[in-house]
């Protein structure tokens, strides 16, 4: 029977792996093979280099690491932290306290606004002259607490990050409509057994959105690492690279015209996304069967 | 029922891979979408993809043009704009269709390098021939900042419509409080913010993102005037060295600018922060170009009778900006029918009729010299004429410093200002920075 069927399935599948290939794995390859030559428009030039755009990359270019580590350090954020509020609303909301669906509702608003539009708030809220953070700290008596959030060293990070740090909306969503669809008896024989509510949420829900939440996790990093316009809009990658990512950074080697080097760049993203996958699905035993 | 089933999965399997191949059979059609154009009838209509909309100060002039380009050619040419905001996303997106080698049938050159990066993919119609047997259009060529701009090798590829002249604007008002006149040296021009700033008043408006336009204008000021090697430097283009005394000693006066005389959100701030600051009189001196001088009597922008208010100058030591800009350039195309109506599209945006036009409704520096100011430009735009007088006197002129940069430089530049700014950088650090990635990113 599978034999009779196999041309028909080959037949079936055709066009999707020809789109594949033509859409991703061709790209794909042209951006490993590219990124072994010296590439330029200005002036014009396609030369066999081998790694040495790798080793340049690795060794000599010394925005690289300092990029490479704000990539990684905003993946660890968001993976751990920004998934962990967004599980723990999940777990407060599914128990359904007063005002649950308004929370979950709004909650969400930021998420589906553009990143563009949330990045021209966060512009103006951050301004140093203007900006309703700096008025805030006025108002209340604590000028000396103001800075120019997004352009000071000191400050550029972390005021990045909280412009997306805190929306968690997909996770509390995805999270939450896994726990209500959980059978409402696994609980009762958890609160017959005496379990305390924390003991439910911790040995009986947890293991139950375990997967869910590693996909929310997945979510995340997939997120950071095609983060781009709330940089680009917000900093620009700056002060300096303090704010840059592998993404911004091969967008602005790109505008050098520097196609060999920004197609290693983008070796190295896929590259540090296949490790971030391998680990998350690892991590949360999305191999296995349940 | 069975054979039925077959073939109809059998049709089904045929109708998804004629699709599929319908899609790749579109990449050809798409490529000439993508190039702009289409054909309908015997009309060729010519998609021409633009910044200058919306707000734009251009806006009003290139639609007008539009309407006269498609009423002169009604029924054998009809350009059709496509709006992109932003001319940093416009320059960007032409970069991107030069390295896939597909474009639109005229692209704007600009201050972008355009030119010369479609010239080095070969997309770029040669006009010598068609110029040349246009005496009118010809003569515009008489002109080595036209030549420098549209000129390579000898050969003719592209046509300019605007000049770029710049100084500086001030606020009369604020200059008259404290009793101050635009200043003619450099140590004058200081005194005035140090005057300006005592009176609890900010001398200049400046930024520094998107490649810190309002605050390089300053700053490559002082550069050109510094002496021959300054102003043979302001006049390099793609030079690598930024580690040379007199850019880093200018740098070193910016980072005193933006410590002392500029406002709060200058650091970080784009041009529509510097703008909005001068605007609103919160400033009392911001450096940009004539076409600015329309925002002055536009009241969704400034208050009533504001234009009443600003003052124009040439720059200490004699200097203006007289910086070439690229004009419009015609790309190769597979129809040359297309290629055709792209260059009557080019002769006709660029013609001296066009250069009035912008000049009395924008107040644009015509590109030609032999385009005359008229006396309704001078009526609408009266800060217009008292500046070209200004700048006919001006004996040092150069082209814009980030206008020479190699490409992607700016970007660079805006990140590292903040850091330069708080001083995390001394002058000569930052000047390397700038060294490093122009020698790595040289243009031979």
């Amino acid at each position: 029977m599978k034999q009779k069927n196999g041309g028909w399935i080959a037949l079936f599948l055709a066009p999707a792996c020809i789109l594949f290939i033509l859409i991703f794995a061709i790209p794909l390859v042209m951006v490993f093979v590219t990124s072994l030559f010296d590439y330029r428009l200005l002036p014009r030039t396609f030369t066999f280099v081998g790694f040495s755009n790798f080793i340049q990359l690795f060794t000599e270019d010394n925005r690289f690491w300092p990029i490479f580590g704000n990539t990684v350090k905003w993946l660890f954020i968001h993976c751990i932290f920004h998934v962990t509020l967004g599980t723990l609303l999940a777990f407060i909301l599914y128990k359904k306290p007063r005002g649950w669906k308004f929370v979950r509702v709004t909650y969400m608003i930021p998420n589906i606004i553009s990143q563009s539009a949330i990045a021209m708030i966060f512009l103006n809220l951050y301004n140093a002259q203007y900006g309703a953070v700096n008025s805030f700290l006025k108002l209340i008596g604590l000028e000396s607490l103001q800075h120019n959030w997004l352009f000071e060293t000191a400050t550029a990070f972390p005021s990045v990050t909280l412009t997306w740090f805190l929306f968690a909306g997909y996770t509390t969503t995805l999270v939450l409509a896994q726990l209500l669809s959980t059978d409402e008896s696994l609980i009762e024989a958890a609160e017959i057994d005496g379990a305390t509510s924390f003991q439910i949420d911790r040995l009986v829900m947890f293991p139950v959105v375990k997967k869910m939440i590693g996909t929310t996790v997945i979510m995340a990093a997939t997120y950071m690492l095609q983060l781009f316009s709330m940089l680009y809009i917000t900093t620009g990658g700056g002060p300096g690279t303090d704010t840059t990512n592998l993404p911004l950074y091969l967008y602005t080697t790109v505008k050098a015209n520097n196609y060999g080097y920004a197609n290693t760049i983008g070796v190295v993203i896929i590259l540090l996304g296949f490790v971030t996958m391998t680990l998350i699905r690892k991590i949360f035993g999305m191999n296995k069967e349940d | 029922m069975k054979m039925m089933k077959r073939w109809l999965s059998c049709a089904l399997a045929l109708v998804m891979l004629l699709g599929l191949v319908g899609c790749g059979g579109g990449t050809d059609e798409g490529a000439a979408s993508d190039s702009g154009s289409e054909s309908t009838g015997d009309e060729i209509v010519i998609n021409y993809p633009t910044f200058q909309v919306g707000t734009n100060t251009a806006a009003p002039v290139v639609a007008e043009l539009v309407n006269r380009f498609n009423e002169e050619y009604a029924g054998q040419y009809r350009i059709e704009i496509e709006e992109v905001p932003g001319d940093a996303n416009y320059a960007e997106r032409i970069q991107v269709q030069i390295s896939s080698g597909q474009l639109p049938p005229v692209v704007y050159g600009g201050g972008y390098a355009l030119l010369d990066l479609a010239l080095e993919a070969d997309l770029v119609v040669d006009l010598t021939d068609v110029v040349n047997a246009d005496p009118e259009w010809a003569a515009m060529y008489d002109n080595d900042a036209w030549q420098a701009a549209n000129c390579r090798d000898g050969k003719i590829y592209a046509s300019s419509s605007e000049g770029q002249l710049i100084g500086y604007f001030y606020n009369k008002e604020l200059f008259d409080q404290v009793g101050i006149q635009p200043a003619t040296t450099w140590e004058e021009f200081f005194d005035n913010c140090d005057k300006l700033l005592a009176a609890g008043i900010t001398p200049l408006a400046m930024d520094t993102a998107d490649g810190a336009w309002v605050s390089m204008l300053l700053m490559g000021a002082m550069v050109a005037t510094s002496g021959d090697e300054g102003l043979e430097f302001m006049n390099t283009k793609y030079p690598t060295d930024y580690n040379i005394e007199p850019v880093v000693n200018a740098v070193a006066e910016m980072q005193k600018w933006y410590q002392n005389y500029t406002t709060l959100d200058a650091v970080g701030g784009a041009y529509e922060n510097a703008a909005n600051n001068f605007f609103s009189g919160n400033v009392a001196m911001i450096c940009n170009g004539p076409w600015m001088i329309g925002d002055f009597s536009d009241t969704s922008k400034t208050p009533e009778g504001f234009d009443q208010n600003v003052g124009v100058a040439t720059y200490p030591g004699g200097f203006v900006y007289d910086a070439p800009i690229e004009g419009m350039f015609v790309t190769k195309q597979d129809d040359p029918a297309l290629e055709e109506a792209a260059i009557a599209m080019v002769k006709f945006f660029t013609s001296p009729e066009a250069q009035t036009l912008a000049l009395e409704m924008q107040g644009m520096v015509p590109a030609a010299a032999s385009v005359e100011i008229t006396d309704t430009a001078t009526t609408n735009f009266p800060l217009l004429g008292e500046f070209l007088n200004m700048a006919s006197e001006c004996t040092v002129r150069s082209n814009t410093f980030t206008g020479n940069m190699v490409p992607g430089l700016q970007d660079l530049f805006s990140a590292e200002l903040p850091n330069l700014a708080n001083g995390t950088y001394t002058p000569e650090q930052f000047c390397q920075i700038l060294t490093d990635f122009a020698t790595e990113n040289a243009v031979a």
